[in-house]
């Protein structure tokens, strides 16, 4: 096989604040290859957007963080090179999507400039070669009458239609991979399905790799190949879709799929949520961090931390029961389903 | 392509600051305010001086006996009903009729007005000087906040403001008047003349600047757009200079002019007398000394007359330009 077009291995993050240290992300591991689409999951706090974040390196002024393990894109360790190389990455060779729309605009700059900007800093291409491609780009992306649109300012386009402005920027000097993070949270309903539809759609027209970030099994089974589950900084497993939704092997990767709502169950008898809060993590994590709200938990796993376990090709889980649990479930179903 | 959802018909945001109605009913909003204060600023000096103390008493002699005193007091209508009085006072007052300085047996508007265009240099020397001094290190210190030029540059600005400004009026002279010889020490004798007191100025108001224009930059430079913009592989430079400075250039104006009215407002007057310059702080200072009231209250009118048009100016100026922003 050829090398992934990104592999981050053993990732870890920690920010110092007044509280004490903050271990974001803990030992995080995995990879895209070109064209793939990876889906990272979990709930809010779990170490999603720092993940993501770390990859370009673009934390805020005030942060003071610290990275350690290895972020290999294209065979360069992107934790290493300097500020310079790392700029020719982004926005040409990783492009990125965030989450609210309505902040993540220039509120003076027309929205054709801020496409615009982005080629010529890259391609070093003229202003109007520049603006016919971000013309062409606005009209790819979804924006009605974009020759004519593309001089009004971000305060005229709804929120719906930012995040399509965002979307282009993002893909403006096609980029080998398009980071989401959370791209269509902040939209209602129905736009939240066009975004996915459309970046979904640019996926595979273009050949980019994708990382979608979501809280949502809905948009991960829509868009992705492989996913991530995190839970407190820690990644719990990580398979294809096939496996997570027909084999998941982590209690809490079960405990989250129950909470999806299906068309073939009447609401509430099967929607049970998971009891307790998940750990603050300025404290040290001694055993599994799922441990204390998980029903099976024995006493190694309050007390040490375990592995992550290879369970086939495609299919990682960080349980102590991991091996057990995927002897039993082998047989195909919906592991809810199964009676216990 | 799916279809295409429509941009919603009410902005998403409403836009910033009150735009209401357009410059036109905006300008006479706030001339209407501007009057209003300024009648309020006549009636206060009209009530300290009539109702609070007696003007015949600061017109006659000391040694004055009561009967002298009735009779300047009559020469001056100071017996005719309050209402007439504060009447007849309003209407010289509009008309510019200040009446005459006794110490310098001219009418008091002249005084002023000799006064004042020295006043407008210096403070308009000054003011520049502190908004370069504030504008450009409130900038490179509050787009990498906790770097080593923000942390000296903050420690010096705060220093510069809890200063008094005629001690460091003082020190100033004490160094390069006195001790080095290279300006002079007080007046208005040529052009280095106003070095050190426009010194002062742009050290006092720009460690002020420094500190709103920082906290604008900071506050400007954490938003989510910095980020994008900062993924587009922009390095910081050109994220300061092509988004953050497009946005916070407008406030920072605006943080310049509102100090150039504070200036009017205080500082100018301390520090015009500590250097003699011959200005309406000065002149309002030696008229307060002298008892001349009629100089003092042109002074404090004029001064007063000048700080609400220029606030009137920088206002609208400010939503001339956003208006323009926003439209374009
Ligand atoms: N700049 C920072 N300084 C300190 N702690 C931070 C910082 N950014 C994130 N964290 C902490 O790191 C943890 C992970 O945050 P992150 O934003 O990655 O979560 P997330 O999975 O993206 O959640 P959400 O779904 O709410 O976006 C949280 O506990 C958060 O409080
Ligand atoms: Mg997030």
């Amino acid at each position: 096989m050829s090398t992934p077009l990104l592999e981050v291995r053993d990732l870890c993050v920690s920010f110092a604040t007044r509280d004490g240290v903050v271990r974001a992300v803990d030992g995080l591991s995995f990879s895209v290859d070109a064209g793939e689409a990876l889906g990272i999951v979990g709930e809010s706090g779990s170490g999603k957007t720092v993940s993501s974040l770390s990859i370009l390196r673009l934390f805020g002024l005030f942060d003071d963080v610290t990275l350690s393990g290895e972020i290999l894109f294209e065979g360069r360790d992107l934790l290493r090179i300097s500020e310079a190389e790392l700029s020719r990455i982004r926005g040409g060779k990783i492009g990125m999507v965030f989450q609210d729309p309505l902040t993540s605009l220039n509120p003076v700059m027309p929205v054709g400039e801020q496409v615009a900007e982005s080629i010529r800093f890259h391609t070093g291409a003229t202003r109007p070669q520049a603006r016919k491609r971000a013309i062409e780009l606005l009209d790819r992306v979804g924006i009605p009458d974009a020759a004519k649109r593309c001089d009004e300012l971000p305060h005229s386009f709804s929120g719906g239609m930012r995040q399509r402005v965002m979307v282009a920027i993002a893909i403006a000097c096609e980029p080998k991979l398009l980071i989401a993070d959370e791209p269509s949270t902040a939209l209602d309903v129905t736009v939240q399905a066009q975004i996915l539809l459309l970046l979904d759609e640019l996926r595979r027209e273009l050949g980019i790799a994708l990382i979608m970030i979501t809280h949502d099994f809905g948009v991960v089974a829509a868009t992705v190949d492989r996913v991530l589950v995190m839970y407190a900084a820690q990644p719990m497993e990580y398979c294809t879709i096939e496996h997570l939704f027909d084999r998941a092997n982590h209690p809490y990767t079960e405990g989250l799929l129950r909470l999806v709502p299906r068309l073939d169950h009447r609401m509430g008898g099967r929607l049970r949520p998971i009891e307790g809060q998940p750990p603050a993590l300025t404290e040290e994590i001694s055993g599994c961090p799922f441990a204390p709200r998980c029903g099976l938990a024995e006493e190694r796993c309050h007390n040490d931390r375990p592995p992550l376990v290879r369970l086939g090709p495609h299919h990682e889980s960080a349980c102590w029961l991991a091996t057990e649990r995927a002897a039993r479930l082998t047989t195909p179903g919906r592991p809810w389903e199964t009676p216990s | 392509m799916t279809a295409v959802e429509k941009t919603s018909p009410l902005p998403v945001r409403p836009r910033r600051g009150r735009t209401g109605g357009g410059l036109g009913p905006l300008l006479l909003r706030r001339l209407r305010d501007g009057v209003i204060t300024l009648v309020l600023v006549v009636a206060i000096i009209f009530i300290l001086a009539h109702v609070v103390g007696d003007p015949a008493l600061v017109y006659a002699p000391i040694d004055a006996t009561d009967e002298e005193i009735e009779r300047i007091a009559r020469n001056f209508g100071l017996d005719r009903p309050f209402h007439e009085r504060f009447g007849s006072y309003f209407a010289d007052v509009f008309t510019g009729d200040f009446g005459e300085s006794m110490w310098q047996q001219r009418p008091a508007l002249q005084a002023v007005g000799e006064a004042l265009p020295d006043t407008v240099q210096l403070t308009l020397v000054g003011i520049v000087g502190a908004a370069v001094f504030g504008i450009i290190g409130g900038i490179l210190a509050g787009s990498r906040p906790g770097s080593l030029f923000d942390r000296g540059s903050n420690f010096l600005s705060v220093t510069a403001l809890s200063v008094p400004n005629f001690w460091l009026g003082l020190l100033l002279i004490v160094v390069f008047a006195v001790q080095f010889g290279i300006f002079p020490t007080s007046g208005r004798i040529g052009p280095s003349s106003i070095v050190l007191p426009a010194l002062t100025i742009a050290i006092v108001h720009g460690g002020r600047i420094f500190q709103l224009v920082r906290s604008a930059t900071v506050e400007e430079m954490s938003k989510p757009y910095v980020r994008v913009a900062r993924s587009k592989g922009f390095p910081h430079r050109r994220v300061l200079w092509g988004h953050v400075l497009r946005n916070t250039g407008l406030t920072t104006a605006t943080i310049a002019g509102w100090e150039y009215v504070r200036l009017w407002g205080g500082a100018v007057f301390a520090i015009e007398y500590v250097f003699a310059w011959p200005g309406i702080g000065t002149l309002t200072i030696n008229a307060a000394h002298r008892q001349d009231f009629f100089v003092l209250q042109a002074a404090v009118i004029i001064a007063g007359a000048f700080v609400i048009v220029a606030n009137l100016i920088v206002d609208l100026l400010y939503r001339v330009i956003d208006n323009r922003i926003k439209a374009s």
